[in-house]
This record gives structure tokens, sequence and C-alpha cells, in this order.
């Protein structure tokens, strides 16, 4: 040992640190339902995420393959049960594509209005939560719940359930909405707009919520584009598709709406990109409900009894409030799906958490699952 | 699945789609390659074989006329003793194009190279299809369990050999004898329910099982001393 080392004393020491594990869930409320993800932290900062998945893996892919196409439509609002919906409109779209079926027009505005209404619902929601995820619980969660409420109302009036409608059918939608249905929906967009309003003022120029989303869980187009991520997260990054605009589905080639695109691709943006996509969802629900046929069929008049699709396959997508949402059916003429696959909106975008989160605090990494705003019975399914 | 449904079943017809579509364009990109071209209901497929898949998508996210930059999808189809197909969907953001690219595996060899050097995104997709089918993708830097438990390694929920026993049963479709009134057991699975032939000797023995019954009555005060 050289003679001019110091002694050993608790000033001069190196002191080794190592990097601690952090446990979030399976059940915690900045979850958002099932999920759990071990953060590797040096002191506050995240340096590692590793996401856990499959608690709520029910096999619903399975499931289907058992079942008739028209029994496999109740699985679809289990997936994504905030925009059920949504999920049904794709599922029977598949189905018709393989079965050859053309809905009436009247049930095509039926379908676009309720599906449009569910994304207004899911956003409401998220901007309900996410206020709650940054610690403003109560304000925010009970305006945005109140307006869901009145939607809610409006689809158990129509399909009789409030969140499991099983409402569309391949070929068209179950049975008619009620007679007021016209009325209801205008008062409904006038009363949502108040709510988007209302959210609006609560949250958008709010300085704590601002310093905390602000610059945080920033995802480039590239990357964005590289796991796979679309929907609001994808556009807030700047990337101008939507694909009800770039590939339009059913009707919705019919109805002149604007795509919002956020410029910085953090937790803000997706949140302003959301908050507007309620009203261009409200503008075209306007617009269908002006063009929608008073009367009419709301099914094909001749439709078999037990649907036998071609043979064929078809990988159906739509654009639900979470992004795309993929049908992949494969039928072998038999009454039931061969393969049905579900490509989870959540579940892609989840898989840039990690990107997202690190380097960010331990605080931030809520806020940042909380604007991936994911369902795990979608990212599970 | 019944039988009905079983003879019915049959493979799509391969319909090569009109010139001028995707097909066309790797094609030209990728002359040597043998692609079968096939018009979908909304997408071309293009079936290849498995070894040709990695220059093939590497061929669609790199060359610029393709330009496939975003895989939307990746998934498996079982095929029962034919194989298994591995599926991607893909679609260019730069040309607005979509294709779909298919590849069967033999059963007994069930691997392929991975996609998540070419996506990230199908990182997860490919752990998924592992747990669901046990393809394995070579190279892939993770591929542990995802959705199922990190120990169930042997045993692949979505392949066509794994029925859904209750509700198959409830639709009326015979599954044999293995079905008893506890549900579906899997033959050798040592729970196999054996069947008790109504025998003038099983007729006997009912009434002593009845006699049985005082007795183990009286046992009890003496167990309570």
């Amino acid at each position: 040992m050289a003679e001019s080392q110091e002694p050993e004393t608790a000033l001069n020491q190196e002191f080794e640190t190592i990097d601690l594990n952090i446990n979030i869930g399976p059940q915690h409320p900045a979850t958002h339902g099932v999920f759990r993800m071990v953060l590797t932290v040096d002191g506050e900062v995240v340096v590692d995420v590793t996401p856990h998945i499959g608690y709520m893996h029910r096999g619903a892919e399975k499931l289907s393959e058992s079942l008739d196409y028209r029994q496999a439509i109740g699985f679809q609002d289990r997936t994504d049960y905030l925009g059920g919906f949504n999920c049904e409109l794709c599922y029977v779209q598949a189905v018709e594509k393989l079965a050859g079926l053309e809905p009436p027009q009247r049930a095509e505005y039926i379908r676009v209005i309720l599906a449009e209404f569910n994304r207004i619902t899911s956003h409401f929601m998220f901007l309900g939560a996410f206020g709650t995820d940054l610690g403003v619980f109560g304000t925010a969660f009970t305006y945005a719940f109140r307006e869901r409420e009145y939607i809610q109302d409006l689809f158990e009036e129509v399909s009789g359930d409030r969140l499991m409608y099983a409402y569309f059918r391949p070929g068209g939608v179950a049975w008619d909405v009620p007679a007021n249905f016209k009325e209801r929906v205008r008062w409904l967009t006038k009363q949502a707009r108040l709510g988007a309003d209302d959210m609006d003022k609560l949250l958008t120029d709010n300085e704590i919520f601002i310093v905390r989303t602000r610059g945080v869980g920033v995802l480039s187009v590239e990357d964005a584009i590289d796991y796979g991520v679309t929907g609001p997260i994808l556009r807030a990054t700047g990337m101008d598709y939507d694909l009800r605009k770039q590939e339009p589905y059913s009707i919705y080639d019919r109805f002149d709406f604007d795509i919002p695109v956020g410029t910085n691709g953090d937790s803000y943006d997706r949140y302003l990109v959301r908050l507007e996509e309620v009203r261009q969802s409200l503008r075209i629900i306007e617009q269908a409900i002006e063009q929608m046929p008073d009367e009419g069929p709301i099914l094909p008049e001749r439709l078999p009894r037990a649907l036998r699709p071609a043979a064929g396959e078809v990988y159906m997508r739509c654009e639900n409030p979470r992004g795309e949402y993929g049908i992949y059916l494969v039928s072998r003429g038999g009454t039931r799906p061969y393969r049905l696959r579900i490509r989870g909106a959540s579940f892609c975008n989840l898989s840039a958490l990690r990107q997202m989160t690190i380097g960010h605090y331990i605080a931030d990494a809520v806020t940042i699952l909380g604007s991936t705003d994911i369902v795990l019975c979608e990212v599970d399914r | 699945m019944s039988p009905e449904d079983r003879r019915r079943e049959q493979d799509p017809p391969i319909v090569p789609p009109e010139p001028g579509t995707i097909a066309d364009l790797f094609a030209a990109a990728l002359p040597d390659l043998a692609i079968t071209p096939n018009q979908g209901a909304l997408d071309v497929i293009l079936i290849v074989g498995r070894d040709d898949v990695p220059r093939l998508l590497e061929a669609a996210k790199t060359d610029p006329k393709l330009a496939f930059d975003f895989l939307r999808n990746l998934s498996g189809v079982d095929y029962e003793a034919e194989g298994i197909d591995v599926v991607y969907h893909l679609h260019s953001y730069t040309h607005g194009h979509d294709v779909t690219v298919k590849a069967r595996l033999p059963v007994d060899d069930l691997h392929i190279k991975t996609a998540s050097a070419l996506w990230r995104g199908a990182d997860w997709h490919e752990r998924e299809a592992r747990d669901m089918f046990g393809v394995i993708f070579d190279g892939h830097p993770n591929l542990v369990p995802l959705l199922l438990p990190d120990d169930m390694d042997d045993h692949f929920p979505l392949r066509k050999d794994n029925p859904l026993a209750p509700l198959e049963e409830w639709q009326g479709t015979a599954l044999g004898a293995n079905v008893s009134e506890a549900g579906y057991i899997p033959p050798g699975s040592g729970f196999e329910v054996e069947k008790v032939e109504a025998t003038p000797e099983a007729a006997e023995a009912t009434p002593d099982a009845v006699e049985a019954t005082p007795e183990a009555a009286e046992v009890t005060p003496e167990a309570k001393e």
C-alpha cells in the first residue's frame, strides 16, 4: 500500500449506490386496472421500467372460436369496455366483409352515432381519470362523470345495457332505436359540448396541470411509428393520421371533420388532442343526425339464420378511442370463426411505455401511464 | 366444432390480384423470390416460404418504394397437422398502402427469424405468439412469457388441440366419453370416470352402503369423548 494514501474515513470514502426496484401494482389506483410495473430507480429518476401484463387474460380470442359469429359479438365489448360500440363496429364490419353483407343506411347512421358517442364517453373517462392521476381528485372526475352519465343513459335506452351493449349485428343493428332518438341525440350533443367546455376551463390553463404534464413522457414520431403506437398518442406527436380520414370505413367519408394533432408528443398534447376529438366527434354526430333517414330497415331483408361467411380472411381496422383496433378474422366456411385475432390499441401503445418513462421522476411515471389511457382488458384480452 | 362444420371446412382459393397492386412492387423489388400473391378481402396477401420471410420483410421496411414503416399486427394461425401460419400485417404511412405477409411453419420445427430488429413493436407481438402458439422467434432479445405465467412454457392455449370443453358441450357437440358431470376430463389425466355397469352385484351393494350410515352416526359420540 502506498504511503501517500490517506487513511479511509467516512468523509473520503466512496459510497456505492445501487438501483432500487419499486413495484407498482397489480392492485394500485394509478395503474387503471390490473397492471404491474417494476420501476428501477436511481434516486428519484427512473432508469428502467418492466411492465408485467396478462393478469386479465381471458382467452377472448380462443373463446370466440368456439361460438358462432353472432355470439362472439359479446366478447368485443369486453376487450375495450370503454369503447364497446367501436370494438363491435370493427368486428361486425369484418364479418360483413367476408359474408358479403351490406347494412342498410339507417343502421349505418345509428352505428356511427353510437360509436362517436362512445368515443366521447371514453375521452371523458380519460379527462376525469387523468386529473385524478395528477392529484386533483374530485373536481375533474365528477364533472367528467356527469357528462358520461347523460350519454350512458342513451346507451341504456338504445341497447339495454350501460357497458356491454352487444347491440350491433353483422348486417346492421339488433333492433330499432327508441322513437325519441333524434331529439335525445340533439340535446346530448349540446350538453356534451358544454361538458367539454367545462373540462377545458378546469384543466387546460391550470398551472399545476401544465407543469405536471408539459414535456413529460415525450414520444417522437419515429419512435411512435416504430412501436406501432396509434390513436391520440400518435397524433400528439404531430402525425396527421386517423383511419376515419385516411382509410374511411362505414360512412365516415360523408362527414366533414378535422383531425387534431399535437406538436410536442408529450402528455399535455395527448390531453389536448383528446379534448379536441370530443368536439370533432360532436361535429360528426350533428351531421349524422341530420342525414339519418327517419324510417327504414335496420337489417338486410334476407339474413341467413346461421352465418357462414365464405372461406377467406380479412384484417379489419377501425379508429377506436385508443387507436387502431384490428380484427384479423379467418374463416374456413364454418359457422364459427376459425381464428379471431384482436389487435388491441392499448397493447401496442403500452409497449412504448418504457421508451416514454425512462429518465423521468417516479411521480411522472404515473402521469405518463395515465396519459397513454390504456384499458387493461384490451391489453390482455 | 360440429362434424358438419368439419366437413364443410376448406381453405380459401388463391385468387391472383389484379395487375397494379402492391404485389407487383414486391415482385420488382425481389425478382428471385418465390411469392404467391393472393387477393384478400381488403389487402393483398403474399404467401412466402419460411426462409424467405427475413429477406422479404427487410425489403418491405427499407425499400423506398415499399417503405412499410408500421407493423400493424403479427399473429399466428394454427392449422393443426399442416403447421402454423405466422401472419404480418404491414402498413406504410409514407405511401398509404397495406400488405399481408404469410408464412407456414411445420409443426416439428416452429422457428422463424424475429422481426423485432425491423419494428420494435414486433417485440410484444412475438412474445404473445410464442405464448399462444409456441412459435420460436430466433434472435428475439427477450422471448419470455408475456401474457402467460412465467413457468407456463410448454402449453400453448390458442392451438386447436385445446378444446373449449364446457362451451362445446353446451352446444351439443360430441367430445366422446370424456365429458362427465364434472365437465371435460382430458384423456390420460388420470381422472377419467369409470363407467359402472348396472349389474345385480352392484344393486346388492347399495343396501350395505345405506346400513353403513347408522354406524357412522354411532361413532360420533365416541369421538366427542
